[in-house]
């Protein structure tokens, strides 16, 4: 195995805060690795549109919460459990973001940023406010014994739940790369993320790339939504600023980069963490987020220009 | 949704036939999409269809004419001017958002109608209002009169019941406004009388969702009331992520403005106290919260999910039984009559109006101490009205 000269001061310096985290605090990074996990399971589907497709999904979050909506009201009307009304969902999920791609988004793709993102807006916008007068304003959370696992270490119990988030990161980390690497289907969509006319030029269906790739997606970040909603309660704005920390977090990684999603979460969940750590700091946490975002982005700027 | 359009069709028809008799005209404000102004308005439309039925106010029918505030103080005010300028209501009441009320009191003082609030908590507004409005009556209480009656409670419940310890207490607010607000009143309040700490949280309604930290640093100050003020979509989580964490205070104490759908019927809620003003279960020490929760229940197929639905009904109960004293429209004999109401309402105490800190009628000023017990909220305190005795202490996460 080879490291990275360049990579060795990182390593180190990681190594020194997670040592120094332990030694303050061991549950800062239990809840930071658990919030990072969050994250990035729900920046990772946007990432892979934004790399492949160009859009930037402002309904992206809205999307988790429609999902989320559909899955409690199949685990109330019929009692099937959250995760098993996950493959239903996922189903209908599909279908709902093929019609989106067809019949909204495909239409923008040559058109300019703005169009694109006033058009995901709208639709956003229309979620909302769609749920909000089916359903009510009235917020929902099903009652789950299973999100109360704890374990008990010395005297510090904390909640194992949420890991499932980390589990689904890596899962769909893994899976997509291996897909985008492995499969005719997969080179096809990189090919089309880096050169849409060239890929053209050599018989790959752009369009067919793209709506591929949109609805999977939709699919990916429903799935997510399913989950989200055994842990947290649902309304109809509890999707929005998922959209704007999923943007965050993509353009902190760099387009496209899903491995540059799960280091980015990891660094903002922990920061996050370790903020609310600090009696009375909890309040900058949020600063904080966008801080480091503005830094890294900042750095690679500098960085980019002295190259 | 159908229903709710189904019901204002109906309740335009009979203003509609109502005005051709010569209606007195009540003007009213919610929050329509919010649960709290949904239920509130269901509850005035109640009242009103029922003194109607029994022959109306000075023979003649009330026509109520809703308008939504959208919860936003601009449209707060549009509605004020609506009401008054085109569909010429003589008396205004309804509201909820204190945000929206402290838009509209300049457009109240401009038209000067008796008002009869149901909502609007903070004092900027009793401020704004100044001490001249004798035409408001305020039914909600102030924020003030709110923190005093908690306090008070406490102590009683603490007098009342020995083995209740309650010297330590721990307040968990949402990192908003009305968290910040919640913990500094609360601070001035409590922390002569008990130890007092607290520590913030970003809630979920705002993007937040995560209490881990918090909680950490409660089970640290080790309390006997853990109190927290934020809003519905924190509720369950944070009672998720406590027994995940096994913090359990010999109290835990939610001062949400609403519960979540359901709320009562995870097991987790057994035993979570809480602040309120009705609950169903004054229904068996209350006659007319019997009355009230029979007819809501009948014709709207659902439970009052909130205080705003009696409140609501309370308040054209108030203005009617006034007017009716009155024995005319007119604005002075109005307020004079309203000046001696003694109504025994549906939030299970007699309304009264009498001065607060600036303005000269203010109706209720207490809230109540409930508790979740086998999915039911009981009041604990008023001892006057209540249904069941406090569980203590808040039983160990199993």
């Amino acid at each position: 195995m080879t490291v990275n000269r360049k990579a060795v001061p990182w390593i180190i310096l990681g190594a020194a805060a997670v040592v120094a985290i332990l030694a303050w605090k061991p549950t800062v990074l239990i809840y930071g690795v658990q919030r990072a996990g969050l994250y990035a399971s729900v920046a990772i589907p946007m990432a892979l549109v934004l790399g492949i497709v160009h859009i930037v999904n402002l309904a992206h979050g809205e999307i988790m919460m429609v999902s989320a909506y559909l899955t409690y009201n199949i685990a109330r009307s019929i009692g099937l459990d959250p995760w098993l009304a996950l493959l239903p969902v996922a189903l209908v999920m599909g279908i709902m973001g093929y019609f989106i791609f067809q019949l909204t988004i495909r239409h923008t793709l040559k058109a300019p940023e703005l169009n694109q993102l006033i058009l995901t807006f709208g639709i956003a916008i229309t979620m909302t406010q769609a749920i909000s007068l089916i359903f009510t304003p009235q917020t929902r959370k099903l009652p789950l014994s299973y999100v109360s696992m704890s374990a008990t270490i010395g005297e510090t119990s904390f909640g194992v739940y949420d890991f499932v988030y980390v589990a689904i990161a890596l899962l769909m980390g893994f899976g997509i790369k291996w897909f985008l690497s492995n499969t005719r289907m997969g080179k096809a969509a990189v090919a089309v993320g880096q050169n849409p006319r060239g890929a053209a030029i050599v018989g790959i269906d752009v369009m067919k790339t793209y709506v591929f790739i949109f609805t999977v997606s939709v699919i990916l970040v429903g799935m997510t939504g399913s989950v989200f909603m055994t842990r947290q309660s649902i309304f109809p704005y509890v999707g929005s600023p998922y959209t704007m920390k999923s943007f965050s977090l993509v353009a902190m990684a760099g387009i496209g980069s899903i491995s540059g999603i799960i280091y980015s979460s990891l660094l903002l969940g922990i920061a996050e963490a370790a903020i609310n750590g600090i009696r009375g700091a909890s309040g900058w946490s949020g600063i904080v987020f966008f801080l480091i975002i503005i830094i890294v982005i900042a750095v690679r700027a500098y960085k980019g220009r002295k190259l | 949704m159908k229903k709710f359009l189904t019901m204002f069709v109906l309740s335009a028809f009979l203003a509609s036939t109502a005005f051709a008799q010569g209606a007195i005209k009540i003007g009213a404000n919610w929050n329509l999409a919010d649960i709290t102004g949904n239920h509130g308005s269901k509850g005035a439309m109640l009242a009103v269809e029922e003194i109607n039925k029994a022959g109306g106010v000075l023979g003649k029918q009330l026509q109520l004419v809703i308008v939504d505030d959208e919860g936003k103080g601009d449209k707060g005010v549009a509605a004020i001017e609506k009401l008054v300028t085109v569909d010429k209501v003589d008396f205004l009441i309804g509201g909820m958002s204190s945000a929206v009320a402290l838009a509209q009191v300049p457009t109240m003082k401009k038209y000067q109608k008796v008002v009869v609030s149901t909502g609007a908590a903070s004092y900027l507004v009793e401020n704004a209002l100044g001490a001249d409005a004798d035409w408001y009556f305020h039914l909600h209480p102030w924020d003030y009169t709110q923190g005093a009656s908690y306090l008070e409670g406490w102590t009683a419940i603490r007098n009342k019941y020995p083995n209740i310890k309650i010297d330590r207490m721990f307040l968990a607010y949402e990192e908003g406004a009305f968290g910040k607000s919640s913990y500094d009143s609360s601070k001035k309040m409590f922390e002569k009388d008990f130890q007092f700490d607290g520590e913030s949280f970003k809630s979920a309604a705002l993007g937040g969702g995560d209490y881990t930290a918090m909680i950490e640093k409660a089970k640290e100050y080790k309390p006997d009331i853990f109190l927290w003020a934020g809003y519905d979509a924190d509720a369950l989580p944070m009672l998720e992520q406590a027994k995940a964490m096994r913090f359990s205070p010999p109290l835990f104490v939610g001062a949400p403005p609403g519960w979540p759908k359901d709320f009562g019927k995870s097991k987790l809620a057994d035993n979570v106290t809480l602040y309120g003003m009705w609950a169903p279960s004054i229904n068996d020490v209350n006659p007319v919260s019997k009355k009230f929760y029979d007819a809501f229940v009948a014709k709207y197929k659902e439970e009052p999910a909130t205080y705003f639905g009696p409140l609501a009904y309370s308040a054209v109960y108030v203005l009617a039984e006034g007017i009716k004293r009155a024995g005319s429209l007119d604005s002075t004999a109005v307020i004079k009559a309203l000046e001696q109401t003694k109504y025994l309402s549906a939030l299970g105490e007699t309304i009264s109006f009498s001065p607060s800190n600036v303005i000269k009628h203010q109706g209720i000023r207490n809230q109540k101490i409930l508790q979740w017990q086998n999915g039911r909220q009981e009041v604990i305190w008023p001892f006057e009205v209540q249904t069941r005795p406090p569980v203590y202490p808040f039983p160990a996460w199993k």
